[in-house]
């Protein structure tokens, strides 16, 4: 018997730390306690992307959205919503800066601009129920290959609908998969990239943890076409979670015949193993992935022998990322034609011609809706961050923001409407990388950002080739210095050589591309540097070290007659003067903190 | 084979062959530092960028591992560009480790002399170009060192710092070693490491010695790492020709032969247990064996005739009969001792300023021209003195490392001497080898009571033996020298000639033979034969004779119980018939 309303808990990683478990389980008490078992379900789903508003809920078939919800909201939210039939206002989303409450999971910006494709089932499925997946259209791809295509048909499919890899290097898959069913051998293999490292992007975990079934369907597609009988996922250990779903997917496909010998009857056998990495970036890297998967460490090896010739025990390997392979079913159900109608440029020629289909962006930084989006290729920054992304948060301006994670660059306001492809993006000094997006304002120092980003990729070198390991470490080593106001002229040209030199002689991607904070803040935020060096000013004071910390004795005396609260605040001791006093601040024993800016009630202190 | 331009100029080679190869043929130097030709190219140096351009586009590569496939690329391996980065390069070495020489060397080649980056470490060697991890890994096979911690904490080290197990001590990993970061260091005067790996003399493959026959190299199988771990390999990647066999085992071979030479030769007498020439304790005290293989121009020495320590003795004492001549040991003359003894202090007198004294017995010098060598020796100003060596002292120091007293009666003075001098050479006897009596017992031949083996007849068959078919060569019938013993090994020769020419044996007419139906099988002949002629037949159940070995001495005859064995010519009836006819 269908049930009247679904109760669609979001039990995504986000969502879940913010206790939507015990929601779930109150959720259901009340229900029970309201005897509306048989009518309502509650139902546990994959991450809906906006984890800012978490814990969320959303109510179908009518899709109305509660978001920041607590225990206690619980039986109200039944006795209103379920019982009555009278959704309830203030648990709704209201947009920053505006008072009225949008009811409709829909209608939201957040939601709106959006278009669903690699996460098709967000917040619409059970990620552990197989039959959930399978309601949607799940595995009908697959059935469909199996039976009605040869791999050939399948691969000219994938290279027509110009899909590239969405795991940040953007090679067209439908030709890699071609090159490794050319390549020599019998036994082959195909990888899921699930080694998701940048900080601040999760569109993989989320896609495994919300709707595992499509990686799997689209490893299974992959594997006919290029003709492979074993695929293998590697996971990082931090992801527990995406493990687990995985583990009970892989249970359920085993045992509905869509994984294991002779699916469908058509004597195709393909079965997918878990390997865990233990979580070093640098294991995103194919080659680094691929050792570490035959348990050797995680470095790369030069690739003038492709992966898809020589790759996991030297045997032909596809590797694509997660996002990749959970696009692929999508691809084969809803044809070239529909896929190819969306994004940027022709790649009915040229598989490189153009950026097709939708790409996942994890928003974060300063932006009001933080969380996970998937849009169609060639929107503009401008409409990914303001309406999407809802704007910068306290109404201030934007500066810029990075694209393509940790090693991605740095866009200005000059290239807002930038439209979001793998060539522009490359073409500006970023990328699209893994799909990762901080948005910064003006409150940000751009050296010291290009010191943090340059920090996370030092410290995730894995050291083996020079240029990355010792490169890298100068690098950092001169934006510390500059950032401490010890930065020389001769600095700006000595880091634009070793970010050229790290780029051109590392071994790998990840040497090859983590310059790039520096090198487009030098590009677009050249003037910081310069004053950072000359001025030894920080213009957003940020860099401490730079900062002057004075207080006006004016207004410390006439708005807080001398409080006196800096004065007992400061761990050094550094500001003196008598109660009702004007306070001063004595610079040599100022460590500057800031502790004392952020405890004046009365703006007295101030920074320069 | 594909064409390719390498700075202007064309090379044809053969596809994948890698840049660093093809510029290699052409004699365009590219540098490198964590290359080896040993080794899969591991390319983390990057100090061997080339550009390779296409058409206008142009891509930096490494060309230790780039595999040239493309015929129309042109390489260039010292462009601005390249040398560009190589600078810099460079540059960021020497902050990481200014200590490596190699480092610093290709840094001035490139005008790089300073670093403008703050030095870590101003002792630092390491330039983690993974050698010696690859080698050990990869070649050696033992897996003992690796990489520890990533980025810049990354460091060569044994798992978890300990001592690793897998380890075999072989300084491979030193061996390869760009920079010197690695070296192996001898603990608690235990030799650890010796200049291995360089297919040297002390190499676990080498020519044993330079008269070695056949004169090729040999595996040290103790000390070889392939015989270790199954891995390094090197010298069969090295030689040209594959002639190395790691498969090769010691065989044991049977092989039917109708004559025997036996030329086994002597042992020397250990003087070790004659304490008082301190033999073995003393610094400078040395066998005759010891000292001619000082002289050898192959020697550790070069053939110089030195102290321990290195110095030219000032005089040395040649103490003939140590071991023969001596009732407590061999009672025999050991026949060479003195003519070689002479020979020794010919060669002192001629490479070195030394004051020789030889300590004899009597002076045997028999053969020819030999009394001449003696006289020349004399007139050379060596100091003969009749009268054995009696005991050897040190003079200063535990070891004698100061020098030697050797004490002696000069009998034709009836005087009792002491000698100062810095190097005692001992001439010891030649003895049998301790395996002689074993050798004996198989050949069935016999051997005296110094252990020597007997000759058929000391004058009339010098060379042959009690048995048929076996010779004897050279010391092993008892002491001689060079000349006598190749006379006696060609007479051996000539003899086993002799048989093998006829094609056929000819036999006396008078042998034992066994009557089969009458042999019960008991088999009492069979230990009896002194000449192993007759053995047991299995199938039949009866001894057989075997005629060519038998010797007619009729032991097994008047042993037979059954009265089966009759030796032919001589049955009994034959020899009734004689009596008879005696006393008729």
């Amino acid at each position: 018997m269908p049930y009247r309303a679904n109760m669609m808990v979001c039990a995504g990683t986000g969502c879940v730390s913010n206790h939507s478990l015990e929601l779930k389980q109150a959720l259901e008490e009340e229900i029970q306690k309201r005897g509306l078992t048989d009518e309502v379900q509650v139902v546990p789903t994959g991450c809906n992307g906006f984890c800012g508003a978490g814990p969320i809920v959303v109510v179908q078939p009518d899709g109305i959205f509660y978001q920041l919800l607590k225990v206690k909201d619980i039986p109200y939210l039944v006795e209103e919503h379920l019982l009555k039939g009278r959704p309830v206002p203030r648990l709704m989303y209201v947009p920053p800066e505006e008072k009225t409450p949008i009811p409709k999971m829909n209608d939201i910006g957040f939601f709106k601009g959006q278009m669903l494709v690699a996460l098709r089932n967000r917040g619409m499925i059970d990620p552990e129920n197989i039959d959930d997946y399978i309601a949607r259209d799940g595995y009908r791809s697959l059935a469909k290959v199996l039976t009605t295509m040869t791999p050939d048909e399948v691969i000219g499919v994938i290279k027509a609908s110009g899909l590239r890899g969405r795991g940040g290097g953007g090679f067209p898959t439908g030709i890699k998969w071609e090159s490794c069913k050319k390549a020599e051998g019998d036994i082959k293999y195909v990888i899921c990239n699930a080694d998701e490292g940048d900080p601040g992007a999760f569109m993989d975990r989320s896609i495994i943890e919300g709707d595992p079934h499509s990686v799997l369907e689209g490893m299974a597609i992959g594997a006919y076409a290029i003709g492979v009988s074993q695929g293998y996922i590697y996971v990082r250990i931090e992801y527990p979670l995406a493990i687990q779903r995985f583990r009970i997917a892989l249970k359920q496909a085993r045992d509905y015949g869509l994984l294991g010998d002779n699916i469908f009857g058509t004597g195709f056998s393909f079965d997918v193993d878990i390997r865990r990495g233990a979580g070093a970036f640098v294991c995103g890297e194919s080659t680094a992935l691929m050792a570490s998967v035959e348990g050797r460490p995680g470095e790369p090896r030069a690739k003038y022998i492709h992966t898809v010739e020589h790759g996991l025990w030297n045997r032909p390997t596809c590797l694509n990322n997660v996002e990749t392979w959970a696009t692929v079913p999508v691809i084969i159900l809803r044809g070239v034609e529909w896929f190819t109608s969306i994004g940027t440029g022709d790649v009915s020629q040229n598989p490189w011609g153009g950026s097709k289909g939708t790409k996942v962006f994890s928003l974060a930084g300063k932006i009001n809706n933080t969380g996970l989006v998937e849009v169609p290729m060639g929107i503009t920054l401008r409409e990914m961050i303001y309406d999407v992304g809802g704007g910068i948060p306290k109404g201030r301006k934007f500066k810029a923001v990075q694209t393509g994670g940790p090693s991605g660059g740095f866009l200005p306001t000059e290239l807002l409407d930038l439209q979001v492809d793998y060539e522009q993006l490359t073409e500006a000094g970023s990328m699209m990388g893994s799909g990762g997006m901080v948005v910064m304002d003006e409150d940000n120092c751009m050296v010291d950002m290009a010191k943090y980003f340059l920090t996370f990729t030092q410290d995730e070198s894995c050291g083996k080739c020079t240029p990355c390991r010792e490169g890298t470490l100068q690098m950092l080593e001169i934006l510390k210095r500059i950032c401490e106001g010890k930065g020389v002229p001769e600095d700006i040209q000595l880091l634009e050589d070793l970010s050229h030199f790290v780029i051109d002689a590392s071994l790998c991607a990840l040497g090859g591309s983590a310059p790039n904070p520096v090198l487009t803040s030098l590009r677009y935020f050249r003037d910081e540097y310069i004053t950072h060096i000359r001025d030894k000013k920080c213009p957003a004071h940020i860099c401490r070290d730079l900062n002057v910390y004075t207080i006006d004795p004016e207004l410390c005396l006439v708005k807080g007659h001398g409080c006196g609260v800096c004065r007992r605040q400061c761990p050094d001791s550094a500001i003196v003067g008598e109660k009702n006093q004007v306070h001063n601040i004595d610079q040599e024993l100022c460590k500057k903190c800031g502790v004392c800016l952020d405890v004046c009630k009365f703006d007295a202190v101030k920074v320069a | 084979m594909i064409k390719v331009t390498i700075d202007g100029r064309d090379i044809e080679v053969k596809e994948e062959t890698t840049i660093l190869n093809a510029a290699r043929e052409l004699g365009i130097k590219i540098p490198t530092l964590c290359y080896s030709e040993f080794l899969e190219p591991y390319a983390v140096c990057r100090i061997c960028l080339c550009e390779v351009v296409r058409g206008k586009r142009s891509r930096l590569v490494t060309a230790c591992n780039y595999p040239l496939r493309d015929a129309s690329v042109s390489i260039l391996t010292n462009s601005a560009r390249v040398r560009n980065l190589r600078k810099l390069n460079l540059e960021l070495l020497l902050a990481q480790a200014p200590a490596a020489k190699i480092v610093q060397d290709l840094a001035a080649e490139y005008g790089v002399t300073k670093t403008r980056f703050p030095i870590k470490n101003p002792d630092e060697k390491c330039i983690l170009c993974g050698l010696c991890v690859q080698v050990c890994e990869n070649l050696v096979g033992a897996g003992a060192i690796g990489f520890s911690s990533r980025g810049s904490k990354r460091e060569v080290s044994t798992p978890w710092g300990v001592e690793p197990e897998t380890c075999i001590l072989c300084g491979a990993c030193a061996h390869f070693c760009p920079t010197g970061h690695i070296v192996m260091t001898e603990e608690a005067d235990e030799r650890i490491l010796h200049s291995e790996l360089t297919l040297g003399p002390n190499a676990a493959i080498s020519i044993p010695f330079r008269q070695a026959i056949p004169n090729v190299p040999r595996i040290d199988v103790e000390h070889c790492i392939h015989f270790k771990t199954g891995g390094c390999e090197l010298c069969s990647k090295v030689c040209p020709k594959d002639c190395i066999d790691y498969q090769m085992k010691d065989e044991i071979e049977d092989i039917d032969v109708g004559a025997i030479v036996v030329a086994t030769g002597f042992q020397d007498f250990d003087p070790t247990p004659l304490k008082q020439y301190g033999y073995g304790k003393y610094a400078n005290v040395l066998s005759s064996i010891e000292f001619e293989q000082m002289n050898n121009a192959a020697s550790p020495t070069g053939g110089a005739i030195v102290l321990e320590n290195g110095e030219e003795p000032r005089s040395v004492a040649i103490l003939h009969c140590i071991g023969s001549r001596d009732e407590n040991n061999h009672k025999y003359c050991s026949r060479v001792c003195c003519m070689y003894a002479l020979k020794f202090a010919h060669l002192i007198k001629e490479k070195t300023t030394a004051e020789v004294y030889q300590l004899y017995i009597d002076m045997r010098a028999f053969g020819k021209g030999y009394e001449e060598f003696y006289h020349r020796l004399l007139e050379e100003g060596v100091n003969v003195i009749r009268g054995k060596g009696a005991e050897i002292a040190p003079i200063g120091g535990k070891f004698g490392e100061e020098g030697l007293l050797v004490r002696c009666e000069d009998t034709l003075i009836s005087k009792f001497r002491e000698i100062p001098v810095d190097m005692v050479v001992l001439c010891t006897a030649l003895e049998a080898r301790d395996d002689s009596a074993d050798l004996a017992r198989k050949l069935n031949i016999s051997k005296g009571a110094d252990g020597w083996f007997i000759e058929a007849h000391p004058k009339l068959a010098p060379v042959s033996t009690t048995t048929d078919g076996v010779f004897l060569a050279g010391v092993c019938q008892g002491p001689k020298d060079i000349p006598d013993a190749v006379a006696q090994g060609t007479a051996a020769a000539g003899q086993a000639m002799k048989l093998m020419t006829v094609g056929e044996l000819f036999l006396d007419a008078a042998y034992a033979a066994i009557t089969d139906e009458i042999c019960s099988g008991c088999r009492i002949c069979n230990g009896l034969c002194p000449y192993n002629a007759i053995s047991f037949l299995e199938d039949k159940k009866v001894s057989e004779v075997n005629a060519a070995m038998c010797k007619a001495c009729g032991t097994c005859a008047a042993a037979c119980p059954s009265g089966a064995i009759t030796a032919r010519h001589f049955t009994d009836d034959q020899i009734y018939a004689q009596i008879e006819a005696i006393f008729a």
